[in-house]
C-alpha cells in the first residue's frame, strides 16, 4: 500500500469528520497556493484555491489513490488555475523584480575562475540560529518579495514542499531548463542576502 | 578542472542530484581540494533548510475554510 496514510485520511473525510478537513487544509492549503499562485498570479491566487477546494469536495469520492493525495490536490489546483488563464496567457519571465541581494559571478571571480571574493565564515551557521535573528527574516521577506510569482512558487514547492523538479514542471507548464533557471537564481539570491546580514548586520 | 566559478552555476544541480555522473564526479573533486567552494555549497544548503524552515504566518482562515468544507461534503 503506498499511500496507506493517505487513505486513512481519505477515510476520515469520507464519513465527514471535521478533525479530518482541518488536517486536510492544513497541509495543503500551502502547496496549492504556491501552485496557484505560479499560474495566475498574486491577485487571483486565493480564487483559484477556494475554487480548487470545492471542487476537491465534490470529487472525494472519485479520488482513487493511483497517485498521491498531495498530487491529485496540486493537479486540481493547477487545472483549475490553467483553464482560468486562457485569456491573460503570461509569459514566463526569467527575470526577477528589482530589490533584494544578488549574487554577481564578475564581483566574485577572477578571471582563471577562482573566487577572487570568497565567501566568509558565518558567525550563525545554523538554520535555527540565522532564523532566530527577526531582522534577518525581514530581509528575506524583503528577497523573497523580489522573486516573480513562478520563481516565488518554484522554490518553495522545491524547497518546502520538496516536489521533483520534473513534477514542478508539469504543474507550472514551466519547462524544465527555465525551472532549473528560476530556482538556481532564487537560491543564488537567498544565499547572498544571508551573506549579507552575516557580514554587515543589515538587510 | 572545474573552475570555482563553473562549480557554482552547476551548484543548484548538484544539490538536487541532477548532474550526470561524471559532472557530479569534477563536482566532488574540485570540493575535496577547495574550501571555498566547501563553504559556498555548505552556505546554501544553509539557505535551503532556512527557506525550509521558514515559519509560515498562521492562517487563522482555515480553521474556518476547514468547517465549512467539511458542512459542503456532508451535504454532497
Ligand atoms: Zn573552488
Amino acid at each position: 500500500m503506498p499511500y496507506e496514510a493517505d487513505n486513512r485520511l481519505l477515510a476520515r473525510l469520507l464519513k465527514g469528520e471535521q478533525p479530518a478537513f482541518t488536517e486536510l487544509v492544513k497541509t495543503y492549503q500551502s502547496p496549492m497556493r504556491a501552485v496557484a499562485y505560479a499560474i495566475v498570479g498574486a491577485s487571483h491566487a486565493d480564487e483559484i484555491v477556494q475554487e480548487a477546494w470545492l471542487s476537491v469536495i465534490r470529487n472525494l469520492a472519485k479520488f482513487e489513490g493511483r497517485a498521491s493525495l498531495k498530487t491529485w490536490l496540486l493537479t486540481i489546483t493547477a487545472n483549475t488555475a490553467k483553464s482560468k488563464l486562457r485569456q491573460i496567457r503570461r509569459e514566463v519571465s526569467l527575470d526577477s523584480l528589482p530589490g533584494g541581494h544578488d549574487f554577481n559571478p564578475d564581483q566574485r571571480y577572477a578571471d582563471d575562475g577562482h573566487w577572487s571574493s570568497p565567501p566568509s565564515h558565518w558567525e550563525q551557521d545554523t538554520p535555527e540560529a540565522l532564523l532566530s535573528q527577526e531582522e534577518l527574516r525581514e530581509c528575506l521577506d524583503k528577497t523573497l518579495g523580489s522573486l516573480s510569482d513562478v520563481q516565488k512558487s518554484v522554490l518553495m514547492l522545491r524547497e518546502r514542499q520538496g516536489l521533483a523538479l520534473e513534477e514542478i514542471c508539469n504543474l507550472l507548464d514551466v519547462s524544465a531548463s527555465n525551472v532549473r533557471v528560476l530556482l538556481h537564481r532564487a537560491r543564488l539570491k537567498v544565499f547572498a542576502t544571508l551573506e549579507h546580514f552575516e557580514e554587515t548586520g543589515e538587510c | 578542472m572545474l573552475s570555482c566559478r563553473e562549480l557554482a552555476e552547476q551548484a543548484s544541480q548538484y544539490l538536487d542530484k541532477d548532474l550526470s555522473l561524471s559532472q557530479q564526479l569534477s563536482v566532488r573533486m574540485h570540493l575535496l581540494m577547495c574550501r571555498h567552494c566547501r563553504r559556498f555549497i555548505h552556505q546554501l544548503r544553509l539557505g535551503q533548510q532556512v527557506i525550509r524552515q521558514y515559519p509560515e504566518p498562521l492562517d487563522e482562515r482555515l480553521d474556518e475554510l476547514a468547517k465549512q468544507l467539511a458542512e459542503r461534503s456532508s451535504k454532497q
